[in-house]
């Protein structure tokens, strides 16, 4: 989020879309609501009337797979009737930028397309500079190459009538919420967008996110209380979890991981060619260092490149998809997964589970047995006898029998304590991997191998027996002098010089040396900064509430309105106040040299209208799914053209004839991802205790179907059974080329608990992003049918 | 009686999360039962003696033609006149001082005949078998957490609920409220009430609705009983007073079949089940 869950109650418009908050995030419903007591309103995109969709102003449903039409349309409307807010697009973002010649758009493809590789030369998209490198501006917005007329130009394809075509929203409801959203456009007034899987689960998962972002510059409504772009992350500790590098292309606090090429081959090199030249990234050597520092101890010194040498580098593509697809080749010999459950949760499940088989060794970490772990008995479908795989499980304690810290999507570092004791054997995650280290470290004590180097080299000290020092390792991020071993007041502290020692730089400022752990504190009645509550836990960066909030004041530091004031500019105290830490340098005065560029972390300071760096082009562009029910009615390019498409049978593709409704999948309030925890959980499986597909009255009745019935969910991949749940929140699409129907299912179930049922995952292409490779789970092309 | 207070349920502020289902069973210790499938996102059909309050959902489409997808708390309405109380031939069914109907679990015998003739369906007997294999039955139903009351706390639903939908306190600001409120969303949901029928002397569980009672399944105008009327506040005192408890306690036994028992052809009194 670049607010939070708080400031929600402050925005006059929510759009919800890509996200259904009141079964998935229930709590935001508690500051939503406190918003329309305020007069705020509500606005539901969702391919089905859901339970957020019954408290909202306006509800439009929206084919699965089609956001970029959506929003499209809504940034055309805004340019078309001028009601966006002009100074902000002109100052603060790259709107004014004039982009190079070489930069085309034709027919769906942006201009450097290489059909060999899918991949695009990004040097074609770039802007045009002086001398220094400085690029070009007209901030009247009326330079036919700027970024604002290539952006209005490319959007003048997506009027109200196409969009509604492609993404079946009826036209009078579609100029409603353009209406309503891009009222937020005025000064004083500002919109929030709430997104979670439903938007990033695509095969243009980036780009549904980036046209929500462009929508919200265009409408000044970043940086300012009850705006933002928002996402609800899928689980308590997703946030953290990714800061501390769960992605394989990162490493802790978004630093980048290096790879095994030549530009890579020294820490020189790397950072040389990985750090920007402007924006707050030039201090990228000072995190990266004192990662390694902290990671290699007194191992990592100036001599040996502070033991960069000792990070694994290579050059493939690591990401879930590609991990079981090498998998199913056996090219894998073991896997740990730490509550992972892809038997139940991966894309097209079922060859996920094949795949499991072989491997040589799997280890699972779980509170139970789940279908992962279990993958290999008779009760899941598989003939042990021709399974090789020794699986061992091992039990994990849950959240409420261990202490540390999660962060919530609102960036809170928030500390938990332990309640109880854990049962039997069960284990903390971070005591599993402190063991695991010791243990192997002391395996390769006496090995000199190029293979025993970094396992040697890896400093690993965090107290005495099978327990570690959790306030070490809270210290060790935070960071430290390394020679003082005085923890560092914050980021700004770190040095390259291998001074100094941090975990994760982003966290750096939570424990310093004066004070407490800040993410233990709990301080609600202070209420320093307002509803901002900055003396409740810590909020990375730099206990920042709202990013980008320098963006809430006018460019000579004034508040664009006193009703959505956070920070201004104070000329005699010469620094930022206001109810938020600035998310700017403190003492830098609007007259300064950057001190009208609220977008510090990016090489410009200003936002990204136009985005050079993605791999699918500065624009999003509406590209049909993996699987589509009609061909793209905006170009001839029928799927994003730069996404990987893995062949054979780990991605059998349907088509429209044979599979010609769209299905999407989602979660239930009582269910929790692969339902191993909640389905475990008898007052929560009573609630949800069985598997079902929702469709609408007309599908039903083509079909044959009764409510209730027991029904066949076929896709290319395979098939599910489930009953019926026939209803009138789901209605038929009308599309350029007739009526589509449209049906969707909670992925939560397996066979294993008190709640069973058949796994929707069986049913999903094996396709991701093609900047992330987050799986495209929702939205594929299947038939049903009744089950007798 | 003391300070009578309630519970206000405003249903528009309901998001269907069901927290207060599961606050429910959690508090009162009461095990989960997996229903069947019921071709919607409701789990139990009804409450059950295990199940003492249950999330209703409702797909509707209001005068407009828009589809409105409406929830309702459903448990105990505890009120003023209770037909339970009333018919109860063992007087284990009371009121505490708060105005809430509580069932004295030693003194029910498992008659029933409040699960008969209770206007809401909202209170239903257990099965249990003793030692001895001998079945018993008893009557349960949301004591709305009298135990908590008691010592200063509010309703475990009423605490769980997290956009303010339930609350709990005294009985005139509460219908201040709901009427207020009532008034604020008249102009989304026209038929918006507030629902605290004066048939049964008004609930201890005051709702606003966005829409007409039947919307929801709840009777229009429910009454208690002319039938337990009677035998509570006439037959039964004077019956006591003649002949002693004992034998009245054995008499009752024949009157309350004569008069309560439903289901073997007796008396269909207005009020009672009364679904539009």
């Amino acid at each position: 989020m670049t607010n939070h869950w708080n400031d929600l109650q402050h925005t006059d418009v929510c759009m919800i879309i890509g996200a259904n908050p009141a079964e998935n995030h229930p709590i935001s419903f508690r500051w939503l609501l406190k918003a329309r007591e305020r007069g705020g309103k509500i606005i539901s995109v969702d391919p089905r009337f859901t339970r957020s969709s019954s408290q909202a102003d306006i509800y439009s449903p929206l084919r699965s797979g089609t956001d970029i039409a959506f929003i499209g349309g809504m940034i055309h409307y805004a340019i078309e009737n001028n009601l966006f807010h002009k100074e902000y697009v002109a100052k603060y973002t790259n709107a004014s930028f004039i982009v190079k010649e070489s930069f085309k758009f034709n027919d769906g493809l942006f201009s450097g397309f290489d059909e060999g590789t899918s991949s695009y030369d990004k040097t074609q998209w770039a802007f045009e500079t002086d001398k220094e490198g400085n690029p070009l501006k007209d901030e009247k917005l009326e330079n036919p190459r700027s970024v604002f007329q290539l952006m209005k130009k490319h959007y003048s394809r997506y009027d109200a009538d196409t969009v509604s075509t492609v993404t079946g929203a009826p036209k009078e409801d579609y100029v409603k919420i353009c209406e309503l959203f891009c009222s937020t456009g005025q000064v004083g007034k500002a919109g929030t967008i709430m997104y979670a899987m439903g938007t990033t689960q695509h095969t243009v998962g980036t780009q549904n996110v980036r046209s929500y972002a462009m929508l919200q510059l265009l409408l000044g409504n970043i940086g300012l209380p009850g705006g933002g772009v928002n996402a609800l992350r899928g689980e308590s500790n997703v946030q953290g979890s990714t800061d501390f590098a769960l992605l394989w292309g990162d490493l802790p606090g978004y630093l980048g991981a290096p790879k095994a090429i030549p530009e890579h081959a020294t820490l020189k090199a790397f950072l040389e060619k990985e750090t920007p030249k402007s924006g707050y990234w030039i201090n990228k050597p000072k995190f990266y260092v004192s990662l390694l520092k902290a990671w290699y101890g007194p191992n990592a010194t100036k001599n040996n490149e502070f033991a960069y040498q000792m990070l694994p580098k290579g050059n493939k593509n690591y990401s879930h998809i590609s991990l079981f697809n090498a998998m199913y080749k056996g090219e894998l010999e073991g896997a740990f997964l730490f509550g992972q459950n892809p038997v139940v949760g991966g894309p097209n499940a079922g060859k996920e589970k094949e795949s499991l088989s072989n491997l040589k060794w799997m280890v699972a970490v779980d509170l139970w047995e789940t279908e992962t772990s279990s993958f290999w008995q008779k009760e899941a479908g598989s003939d042990p006898s021709k399974i090789a795989t020794e699986v061992f499980l091992l039990p994990a304690s849950a959240s409420f029998e261990k202490e540390g810290s999660i962060t919530n999507s609102s960036r809170w570092m928030q500390y938990r304590w332990k309640a109880i004791d854990s049962r039997g054997e069960a284990k903390a995650d971070l005591e599993i991997i402190h063991v695991l280290a010791t243990k192997i470290k002391a395996l390769y004590k006496n090995e000199n191998t190029p293979a025993a180097q970094p396992i040697k080299a890896l400093h690993w000290e965090y107290g005495h027996g099978d327990h570690p020092d959790i306030d070490i390792v809270c210290k060790e991020i935070n960071g430290y002098d390394y020679n003082t071993g005085k923890q560092v007041v914050g980021f700004g502290a770190l040095m390259d010089d291998g001074s100094t020692c941090s975990g994760n730089w982003i966290y750096s400022g939570f424990y310093p040396e004066e004070g407490n752990n800040r993410s233990k504190a709990r301080d609600s009645k202070n209420t320093d900064g307002g509803t901002n509550f900055l003396n409740w836990s810590y909020a990375w960066p730099a206990n920042r509430r709202i990013l980008y909030n320098r963006a809430s004041a006018d460019p000579s530091g004034k508040p664009w309105s006193s009703e959505r004031a956070v920070i201004s500019w104070d000329r005699a105290q010469k620094k930022w106040v206001g109810n938020d830490i600035p998310d700017f340098v403190p003492t830098k005065a609007p007259t300064d040299e950057g001190g009208i560029n609220p977008f510090i972390m990016l090489g410009d300071g200003v936002g990204g209208m136009y985005a050079p760096t993605l791999n699918d082009g500065p624009f999003p562009e509406h590209y049909e799914p993996f699987e589509s029910p009609i061909p793209n009615v905006f170009s001839s390019v029928e799927m994003n053209p730069t996404v990987k498409v893995w062949d054979g049978e780990f991605n059998k593709k349907g088509n429209n004839k044979d599979f010609p409704i769209v299905a999407t999948t989602y979660r239930v309030s009582e269910h929790w991802q692969s339902g191993s925890m909640t389905r475990n959980q008898e007052w929560l499986s009573e609630l949800v205790p069985h598997m079902y597909v929702e469709m609408s009255e007309e599908l039903a009745k083509e079909k044959g179907i009764k409510n209730k019935d027991k029904i066949v969910v076929s896709s290319a991949r395979g098939d599910v059974t489930a009953y019926a749940m026939v209803t009138k929140r789901f209605k038929p699409y009308k599309l350029k080329g007739g009526t589509i129907h449209h049906i969707g299912m909670p992925w939560h179930f397996g066979y294993k608990g008190y709640a069973t049922g058949d796994t929707a995952n069986r049913l999903t292409p094996h396709i991701g992003d093609a900047n992330t490779m987050i799986p495209e789970y929702k939205a594929f092309l299947c038939n049903v049918r009744r089950a007798d | 009686m003391a300070t009578e207070y309630v519970k206000y349920v405003d249903v528009t502020k309901c998001d269907g999360c069901r927290a207060c289902m599961v606050a429910c069973k959690n508090w009162n210790d009461l095990p989960a039962e997996p229903q069947d499938f019921l071709g919607t996102m409701q789990s139990h059909a009804n409450v059950t003696a295990d199940t003492w309050n249950v999330l209703t959902f409702v797909e509707h489409e209001n005068s407009k033609g828009n589809l409105d997808y409406l929830f309702r708390h459903s448990s105990c309405f505890h009120c003023t006149d209770a037909a339970c109380e009333k018919v109860c031939p063992e007087n284990a069914i009371s009121y505490t001082d708060k105005g809430m109907v509580v069932v004295d679990q030693d003194t029910c015998v498992g008659c029933g005949y409040c699960v008969q003739n209770c206007p809401f369906d909202v209170i239903q007997l257990k099965n249990y078998k003793d030692e001895n294999g001998k079945e018993y039955r008893k009557a349960h139903k949301c004591t709305m957490c009298t135990d908590r009351l008691d010592e200063g706390l509010q309703p475990a639903c009423v605490t769980t609920c997290h956009t303010g939908a339930m609350e709990f306190g005294e009985k005139d600001d509460i219908i201040r409220k709901a009427e207020k409120r009532v008034n604020e969303i008249k102009e989304r949901y026209p038929n918006a009430m507030v629902y605290n029928p004066q048939g049964v002397g008004g609930t201890h569980t005051i709702y606003v609705l966005a829409e007409k009672p039947s919307v929801y399944g709840l009777p229009e105008n429910p009454k208690v009983p002319t039938s337990a009327v009677l035998w509570k506040d006439y037959a039964q005192p004077i019956g006591k007073a003649m002949v002693g408890g004992v034998a009245m306690a054995l008499a009752g036994a024949f009157v309350a079949n004569k008069f309560f028992d439903k289901k073997n052809g007796g008396h269909e009194e207005d009020g009672g089940g009364n679904r539009e």
